[in-house]
């Protein structure tokens, strides 16, 4: 099975060396296409610093980090961002759309930013956004959503682009049970057609669950590696 | 993506420090306009004092050195009637005026005083000057009597005589060479030009009773005045090129005051339009820093969907823009409603020392001119 992801020796720690505080230690593991791998632990094990040096949006200090059998650990932030832009798809805890895009612009904004061709993001869009039960709503803006449709926009969003790695921070710390367990199965439906590997911090039992694997952060360190 | 669409979304979300934004911007610009238009209209009174006063182009002769006395003593351009009549078939020109300063003592009984007079052609010379040159107590008809030579005096100077039209006043001068001579003259009205301390000092009559006065058939100008101020300096050239022996000066070289007064007003205001638009811009600074601040996490998820650093600080951008561009129509609306408003309420600039009276405070043209 191919490799999606991989960590070797990951550490990270913030501030200086003689105040530092280490918040990561030593983390190795891996994700491979397709699969669905939960990172479970309570707050402040370093669960959303873990997802963030995944999804290149932070640097890890120490330790290699491989997407796609491709070294992105030392990356500059430009190739960082271009990374981001083209292969990361990302749900976070409270959708984050942005609230002066409508629903159709929210979920087409990825498309845009990899210079998709209209007609094609047009197409795209719409059969996503049908989907996810949510056409009746294309023109809306965020706050005129329910917290359930948000968080199917904030999904849309993600996988709008067919990224090969979607990293979601407690998708479902927003929603109640219906709603979170109807967000799962559409992320997990997405995840069979459109075959992005999925990495979920989570510590809510229903999502960890549904998910293939699961490793636990404790106090930065990997309790229960694959 | 319609982003200027977007923009406006994000600006109508922050409504109250945005509308008091816009209003800061509005009022700066305002104040910036109104004062434009109050200096430009002072710019343009000062131009129409000095040309209607010395005439678009002026010719005298190029002796470096005055004959006798001050430049005012000075008649030395002979051939003027040849270049008044050269200059009647120019169809840029209206009018060719001469003009010869002299100076010397008036009386009226046991009182006197030193003037700067001026021989003039009396029929246009008061026409030229128009609302800058305001007369009162005038005989009819005056400084054209045949009986009797007569002047007309700056309001200021009769009072020091106590003179009043049809008074005889005794004037004294020295000739260029050297002879004193003196003329009887009737008091035939007063002028204002709206400063006193030349209204104090100075004197007209017609050229024919300087001429007799001075002994000399030579004036000490000609003023040229044009139909359209902007050919001045293409008749200047080829005048100073077509006749010998004069200096051809246009009016600019003569206005002194408006040099002056529009360096001052220049200063001023461009000191003040650096203060108004300092605030201005700090003003938009301020609402784009509290924006960026307010939107922090908007910004993060922008940036982890990969969008590049200069593409957010373009959405800021245009949004500042945006509401510049808003203040900016305010502004103007609200100066053109504001000069409309001053022009129709007649609010009068209280006449300056250069000005004859008041004069409207500004005209709503000038409120856009920079626009």
């Amino acid at each position: 099975m191919t490799t999606r992801l991989s960590l070797n020796a990951i550490s990270k720690a913030y501030g200086k060396a003689d105040n530092q505080m280490v918040v990561l230690h030593d983390i190795s593991f891996s994700l491979n296409a397709g699969e669905f791998l939960a990172i479970e632990g309570p707050s402040g094990s370093g669960k959303s610093t873990l997802l963030n040096i995944c999804g290149l949006i932070d640097h890890a200090t120490h330790g290699d980090y491989y997407l796609n059998g491709a070294a992105v650990s030392q990356l500059n932030s430009s190739e960082r961002c271009a990374c981001r832009r083209r292969e990361i798809g990302f749900i976070f805890q409270r959708h984050q759309l942005i609230p002066a895009m409508t629903v159709y612009d929210n979920i087409a904004y990825p498309l845009q930013l990899n210079n998709v061709k209209a007609k094609q993001i047009k197409h795209d869009v719409a059969q996503l956004l049908t989907a996810m039960g949510l056409e009746h709503r294309c023109n809306h803006l965020p706050y005129q959503l329910s917290g359930g449709e948000r968080q199917r926009v904030g999904i849309a969003r993600a996988l709008i682009k067919r990224p090969q790695l979607v990293v979601a921070d407690e998708p479902s710390a927003s929603l109640d049970h219906r709603h979170a367990q109807a967000g799962l199965q559409l992320m997990r439906e997405l995840n069979q057609t459109y075959g992005a590997s999925f990495l979920i911090a989570s510590h809510d039992p229903l999502v960890i669950n549904h998910c293939d694997r699961k490793l636990t952060l404790l106090d930065g360190y990997l309790v229960d590696p694959a | 993506m319609n982003w200027p669409l977007i923009a406006l979304r994000n600006i109508l979300r922050d409504g109250t420090r945005v509308i008091s934004t816009l209003l800061i911007i509005a009022t700066g610009l305002t104040a910036l306009l109104v004062g434009s238009g109050f200096m430009l209209s002072t710019y343009d009174s000062l131009q129409e004092i000095t040309m209607r006063t010395e005439g678009h182009l002026i010719v005298i002769d190029d002796t470096p050195e005055p004959l006798l006395g001050g430049s005012h003593q000075q008649l030395s351009l002979s051939n003027w009637q040849t270049i008044r009549e050269s200059l009647w078939d120019d169809d840029r020109v209206l009018r060719v005026l001469p003009r010869a300063r002299f100076e010397g003592v008036v009386s009226k009984g046991n009182r006197s005083a030193v003037f700067f007079g001026s021989g003039v052609d009396p029929k246009e010379e008061f026409r030229v000057h128009g609302p800058f040159l305001r007369t009162t107590g005038v005989l009819d008809p005056w400084l054209t009597s045949s009986q009797r030579a007569e002047v007309m005096l700056g309001a200021q100077l009769a009072r020091t005589l106590d003179a009043t039209s049809g008074d005889l006043l005794t004037l004294r001068t020295v000739r260029s060479n050297g002879e004193s001579a003196e003329a009887v003259v009737r008091l035939a009205g007063l002028y204002q030009n709206g400063t006193p301390a030349i209204d104090n000092h100075t004197l007209m009559v017609a050229l024919s009773t300087s001429s007799a006065l001075m002994g000399s058939d030579n004036v000490s100008q000609l003023s040229i005045y044009l139909d359209k101020k902007e050919e001045s300096a293409a008749l200047q050239r080829s005048l100073q090129e077509t006749i010998d022996g004069v200096i051809v000066q246009s009016w600019q070289q003569r206005a002194t005051l408006y040099h002056k007064v529009k360096s001052l007003y220049d200063r001023i205001f461009g000191v003040m339009a650096i203060i108004i638009l300092t605030v201005v811009f700090l003003a938009i600074t301020n609402i784009i820093s509290l924006a960026i601040y307010q939107r922090r996490s908007e910004i993060a998820t922008l940036s982890a969907l990969g969008t590049r650093p200069p593409q957010i600080y373009a959405n800021f951008i245009l949004e500042a823009l945006i509401i510049s561009i808003a203040a900016a129509m305010l502004g103007m609306l609200l100066a053109y409603a504001i000069s409309h408003a001053i022009n129709l309420a007649e609010i009068m600039m209280p006449a300056p020392r250069v000005r004859p009276r008041d004069t409207p405070f500004l005209s709503t043209s000038h409120g856009l001119t920079i626009w």
